[in-house]
Order: structure tokens, then sequence, then C-alpha cells
């Protein structure tokens, strides 16, 4: 038989659809796949027994309770605790992927000597030989810490001085402890009695204090009612996160804010709304006005709404006087639901700026915001888990990274109540580490360790016999039998948080109306966050959505 | 077992925070973003967008909308156009599965899905050195080519059915079964369980007058409600999505 050309293609056509009638191709289409779901280059998750831990965030100053889902002994998750007095099981956005941050591109691997990689070894030398030359200082991020007694115990017994950089946070409540003689991280904001909150820019429901606190407070209590037990008003320029959900908006002009303040102190002084506790502001309310770019009536109409629910608070993004005076003004301070004072005996640390002339070494702790610049010439020993850019640190000393290091967590600076918890060393670094501690535990062995320090911490709450451990159950310190028991339950993840202390047992003085040209900077987003960078995943957030700007000067 | 899974989300207490996109990518195993990444080539089965009323000044509102896959009950329109079967609902869960093991990355039901909840997986999934150690180990990495969407923490719900089995129980306790987002979620905006059991705090939510769901006169019976007290913010349910969410409407 003869095939034709056309006896080819219709036998090449009936054969193809054929084929197709047949589970062949659809059975290889489903196989090549399944084959490039499973190319080796991809990543495959590190497999191993799963377990859960409790812990404590150290990235930032607010202390947030949190729970880290562990595989294979490595982080794999992380989320919030509920059973947590302050947070009640919430977290800021960036937490959630914290655990990515010990592998993040710009970790801090060696040491560097002036752009050089250097040895431990040779930075303790130098280090060293600085202390006998001249005299030294430390500086802290987070005072109060363990590690903190540490760094005074050295500079005491080395002729150096401890210095501390406070946080935004802190430093809007510098100005009470100013006029009051207590220290500043003796004072926090009763958030949880107040019916009023008035924000001067600060970003309340973004981040600021302990991130959660009073997110919690506001979904419990305000969000979406149109008369809510809890009132947010907040002054800002722009529409921010938080002035979106707020109860009301005042859009004063920026940098104008101390001027609003005192037309506000005028207006409750004049129509008699506050107890006369301060002297009356020189602005008149007409020149607020005009400076702060609203009305006269307006600003009226803030002042009265402002006691129609009290009690009332004022918070402000930074140490802006003439907003914490209106704080005093409205019997806000000492008061129940305003400032409050969290601690009978605390002492007041020197702030670093400025450092003290003629320094032969500063050492900076790698809780130091990067921005932080010691403004003098002397050697600088910088630790960091991850390295910003940009910092001209003579040395720079690679540091643990999130849940790498043994460490306790004192209050946070907005808190109420005074708290203590344990972060345990839950990760293993990817590279050799150091704390500053550590640092200088092996140039002085006769120094107490940082275990000793919360050991002796441990034994003051329990000899004193006051306050609630929260951990899986709330348990009152009274009910404990010993203090390794109450330090087994905080190395567990539990928080300890004392009881209230009685306010009113300090005074703020006002002579004269604070009219400082300080300007209060709306805190961005990125700001409140401590480490140099972010996890890679929050690359959600700004480049892979419009939710959230890019934040500025921090890299994913 | 016979559920119907959805969420309610209080858009009046969402804040916009975005904690709930970095818990599901953390949680999913979503790489973070390709340096040549854009709002539109991201990868986020969870997506908060922020929207406005549309005035300027003091008369400006905002508010903020999650966006997740809808798991549409009736005629859901990714599951009709996929040629590969890649996509299907589980009848006893109400879940919209995706499966990217079938994937052929057509796109199809991208096209089709009317919530632009679905996202192409435009890149190799890339981790910085090392950092693959921290991946969730019960949910696979998935391969460039493919789309990507919530399915509601699917693997949360195997752990909670193994719980239970291990416990000789038939069903889960609905303590054990959160998806990322919900746990994430800071003021509690998003409620999560079955729309189905009238005894679930989810259900009663779901039926609140000011409750509603995106473009319903679509059809496709979303498991996923909102509510808002704001009247502007329940008059975008029914507009153009894509155009509201952009914050372009009036």
């Amino acid at each position: 038989m003869k095939v034709s050309r056309r006896d080819l293609l219709i036998g090449s056509a009936g054969a193809t659809a054929g084929l197709l009638l047949t589970p062949v191709p659809w059975k290889l289409l489903g196989d090549v796949s399944i084959w490039t779901q499973n190319f080796p280059w991809i990543p495959q998750p590190v497999h191993g027994p799963v377990e859960t831990k409790y812990s404590v965030c150290t990235l930032c100053d607010g202390g947030c309770g949190i729970r880290v889902r562990m595989a294979a002994n490595c982080p794999v998750g992380v989320a919030g605790v509920s059973s947590h007095p302050l947070t009640k099981g919430a977290l800021c956005p960036l937490a959630f992927a914290a655990h990515q941050l010990n592998w993040h591109p710009r970790r801090l691997r060696e040491v560097r000597h002036a752009g050089r990689a250097a040895s431990w070894a040779e930075a303790q030398a130098a280090f060293e030989k600085a202390c006998v030359e001249g005299p030294i200082a430390i500086v802290d991020g987070r005072p109060g810490r363990a590690v903190s007694s540490v760094f005074e115990a050295f500079t005491r017994k080395h002729n150096g001085s401890y210095r501390v950089v406070l946080s935004a946070e802190s430093q809007a409540l510098a100005p009470y402890a100013a006029w009051s003689g207590v220290p500043v991280t003796s004072l926090g904001y009763d958030l949880e009695n107040a019916r009023t909150v008035v924000s001067f820019g600060a970003p309340v429901l973004d981040g600021w204090g302990t991130p959660g606190r009073f997110t919690r407070l506001w979904s419990e209590r305000a969000a979406g009612a149109a008369d809510p037990q809890l009132r947010l008003i907040q002054i800002e320029p722009s529409l921010s996160r938080t002035a979106a959900r707020a109860w009301r908006w005042v859009p004063v002009r920026e940098g104008s804010e101390a001027e609003l303040a005192a037309g506000v102190a005028r207006v409750l002084l004049e129509e008699h709304l506050v107890t006369p506790q301060g002297p009356m502001p020189q602005l008149s309310l007409a020149e607020a006005a005009a400076q702060a770019g609203l009305t006269t009536e307006a600003i009226r109409n803030l002042a009265r709404t402002m006691v129609e629910n009290r009690p009332v608070v004022v918070i402000a993004a930074d140490g802006n006087p003439a907003i914490a005076a209106l704080n005093v003004l409205l019997g806000a301070v000492a008061a129940p639901g305003g400032i409050v004072r969290k601690r009978r005996r605390v002492q007041s640390h020197i702030p670093a700026d400025p450092v003290p002339g003629r320094l032969r070494a500063v050492l900076v702790d790698s809780t130091v915001p990067w921005e932080f610049a010691a403004p003098t010439d002397a050697e600088v020993f910088r630790f960091a888990a991850w390295d910003g850019g940009g910092n001209g640190a003579g040395w720079l000393l690679p540091a643990p990274g999130f849940l790498e290091e043994l460490t306790d967590v004192p209050t946070s600076p907005t808190s109420a109540l005074e708290t203590y918890a344990v972060a345990l060393n839950l990760a293993v670094p990817p590279t050799e580490v150091q704390s500053a501690a550590q640092f200088l535990l092996q140039i002085d062995p006769t120094l107490p360790t940082g275990e000793k320090v919360i050991h002796a911490h441990c034994e003051e709450i329990f000899r004193a016999r006051q306050g609630t451990v929260y951990g899986e159950h709330p348990i009152a310190v009274t009910k404990l039998d010993s203090a390794q028991h109450l330090e087994e339950q905080l190395r567990k993840g539990a928080v300890w948080m004392g009881d209230p202390q009685s306010a009113g047992k300090f005074r703020c003085e006002l002579k004269e109306w604070p009219m400082e040209n300080c300007v209060s900077h709306a805190s961005s987003w990125a700001r409140a966050w401590a480490p140099p960078v972010f996890p890679p995943l929050a690359t959600k957030l700004y480049q892979e959505s419009n939710l959230r700007e890019p934040p500025a000067g921090r890299q994913a | 077992m016979s559920a119907r899974y959805g969420m309610v989300i209080d858009l009046d207490r969402c804040a916009g925070c975005g904690a709930c996109m970095v818990a599901c990518a953390a949680e999913n195993n979503v790489p973070p973003a390709s340096p040549r990444a854009t709002p539109r080539t991201g990868l986020t089965p969870m997506l908060v967008r922020k929207v406005s009323n549309g005035m300027e000044g003091t008369a400006r509102r905002e508010a903020f909308i999650p966006i997740t896959c809808m798991h549409c009950g009736n005629e859901t329109p990714c599951v009709s156009v996929c040629p590969q079967q890649a996509v299907e609902v589980d009848k006893s869960t109400g879940i919209v599965m995706q499966m990217p093991q079938r994937c052929l990355g057509c796109r199809y039901c991208m096209a089709a899905c009317p919530y632009h909840a679905r996202y192409f997986n435009w890149w190799d999934p890339a981790w910085p050195v090392g950092m693959e150690k921290s991946l969730n180990p019960e949910v696979a990495v998935r391969m460039r080519g493919v789309v990507e969407k919530c399915n509601l923490c699917h693997a949360r719900l195997h752990s909670a059915k193994e719980k239970a089995a291990a416990a000789g129980r038939k069903e889960i306790d609905h303590a054990d079964y959160i998806p990322a987002c919900v746990e994430a979620c800071p003021t509690g905006a998003i409620l999560f369980g079955d729309l189905s059991d009238e005894s679930d705090p989810v259900f009663s939510a779901a039926h609140f007058p000011n409750a509603f769901r995106l473009l319903a006169r679509l059809g496709t019976e979303p498991n996923v409600y909102y509510k808002s007290e704001q009247a502007w913010v329940r008059a975008l349910a029914e507009r153009d999505t894509e155009r509201a969410t952009e914050g372009k409407h009036v």
C-alpha cells in the first residue's frame, strides 16, 4: 500500500487526537509540575522536633511577651502571649518576623577596626590600654538591666562614667522629672485609668511605648464607638495612622505644638475649667491660634473637650515642656489616669549627650540606637548585632542578636507599673559574638556577672513579697516558696508585675509657663524599632504594598 | 467534620499596622520581596489597603481594609476557570484550596478573581544565606511560576486535626485552629470561626446589621465578611474594588 502525504498527515492528526484522549499527556504535565516544584536550589525548611518557648522581645524597650516556636532548636515563628499583663498578646508588625533577623545580610560577623577585620583579642587589648591611659565612658541604651549593673561597676572601678541614651518615650517624661526631682525611669503613664488621651504627635496606635498596650486599650474601649469610653484626641499636622483612628483629629501647623498647648492652657485657666495649678502663658489665645493654624474657637473646643471626660492625660512625642505643662495644669500629675510614679527606689542617670570631654575611650552598648554618635574624639568601641552603615566607630564588635543572649528586661519606659522579666538565649549565634558585659568581664573578672545580678534582683522581689507573676496562670509572689521558684518562672517566660503604687507622692511645680522653641516631631513607624535593620519580610508593608512609607535609614 | 470557616473583619478596629501581613508571610514561608517586586508583582496573601472617603483637609477620613482570599462559597470563580484542577473547594471546611503542585501558572484564576486576592510567584523564592533555618517546617516553599493565595493557614488546620486525633477526638478544638493573621491582629479586628455554627461568635458577627461582603452583588457568597459603622466605608463594598482600594474613588 502506498502511503501518500495526505495519509501521513491524517495519521499524525489522528494520533495526536488519540493521545489527548489517553491519560499520558496529563500525567506528564502533572509530573512536570511536581518536578518543577522541587528544584534542588529551592530552600527547604529545616525539620526537627517542634516545641514552644516563652520569652520577652528585646528589640526595643517595650518588653513585649513572645511565644517562640522552635524547630530543631531554631526559632521559626514568633507570636504574642495573651497572658502578658501589658500587651495581652499584641505585638508590633515587625516582631512577627524578628526570628529572621539573625541571618540578615547586614549581620555583623567579625570584629572590625577602622573598617578592617580584627580579632577579639586585639579589641580587648585596645580597650584595656585605653582604661589604663585615661578616663572612659560606657553608654547604655536601656538602663536598669543586669548588664547595666556590670557597666556601672566597671566604670566605678576604672575611673569611668556611666551614661544613658533615653528613648523618645522616656525623653517625653523628662520635664516631669526636672520639675519634681523624681527620676525619669520612675515615671509612667497610667493609661488604663485614663478616659481621655490627648496625644501631641505621639504614634500611640503605631508602636509607641509597649506596642500593643495602648492598642489593646483602644480596641477594647474606643474602636468604632461614636462616644467611646476612652477618647483619643490626636494633635498632628497630617492624617497619620493614629490620627485616622482617633476619636478627634486636630490638624495643627507643624512645629506649633507648644503654641497650641499654651493656647489650650490659657482657655483652661480663663474659663476656670481647671483648678489653677500653674502660671498663665504669656501667649494670647489669638496669637496661639494664628501660629497653630487653627481658629480660637477650635482651641476653646479642644480645651473644653479635654476636661469633659476625666481623667485626662496628655502625651507628647518628645520632651516638649509646654506640652508636659498641660498635664500639670490638668492635675494629671501623680493622679490616677495621668503621670504616675511606678517605683520608689530608683537612681537617676546622666544622659550621654553631652559625653564629657577629654575621654580616652567610649564603649557603646548594642542597645544604644545606631544613630547615636558620641560627640567626642575618644576611641569608640561600638557593640552591635547589625551594621547600620555609615558609622565612624573605631571598633565594631559583633553583639548577640535576637534571642541569642540571656538578659533581663526591666520596666518599659511608659508603663505605669514596675515589671521584670528574663529573656532566654534560645538561638545559637551564626558567628562568634560577645555582649558588652561579657567583654568587660573578660577584662575584669571580679565584676558581678549578669546572671548573679538577675539572681539578686529575684531575691529582692521575693523578699519584698509584693506583685504578681504572670505566667500560664497568675501567681502572687506571696504564694511562691522561694526566690529560685520566682526565677524559674521568669526563665519560663513569665513576667513579674508590681502592685500599684499610691499616687500623689510627688509634685511638679511650674514657676512660669515654659515656651521653649522645642519642635515636636511626629514619630515615624520605624523610630521605635531599635535595630538599624528591618526583617526582610517588612518589605510586605511598603515595597509589595502601599500600606506604609519606606522606612528612612533602615534596610530590610 | 463539616464546617464553613470564615472571617468577620471589623474595619473600625483595624489600625492598619500590617501585623497580619507580616505574620501571614512568616507562617506560610512567603519569601521577602525581590528587589524588582512592586505592589503589582508582590506576594501578599493578606494585603491591607488604605482607603479614604476622597475628601481633603479635616474632612478626610481613612480606613484600612485587609483583603485576602474571600473563600467564595458559590460558583467560586477561580475553581471553574482552572484547567489543571489546582483549585478546589474543600466541602468539609469551605476553604478554597490552592495546590501549587498542579498549578501551571496560566493565571486564569487571577483574571477570574474579582477581589484581586491571588498572586503570581514571579521569582524563585529566596532568603538571605542561612535564613532558611527560620522557615516554618510545616509549610512547603512554593516554586516560581505558580499562583498563591490565602488558604486560611491550612497547615494549622492539619496540626489541629492531628492533635484531635492524638487525643481520640473526631472534632478539632477551635482554639487549636486560628490562622496567623487572626492571632497577630493587635486590636482583635479579625474574628475567625465556623460560619455555619450558630453558637460561634463569628456567626452572630456576620449577621450584624452593619456587616457586609465585598461585591456581594456578584453572588459568589464570600466567607469573609466586613463590618463598619461608617457609611462611607460600607459604600465601598459594592464599588469597583480596585479603584476604591487605590483611593481613587470619590
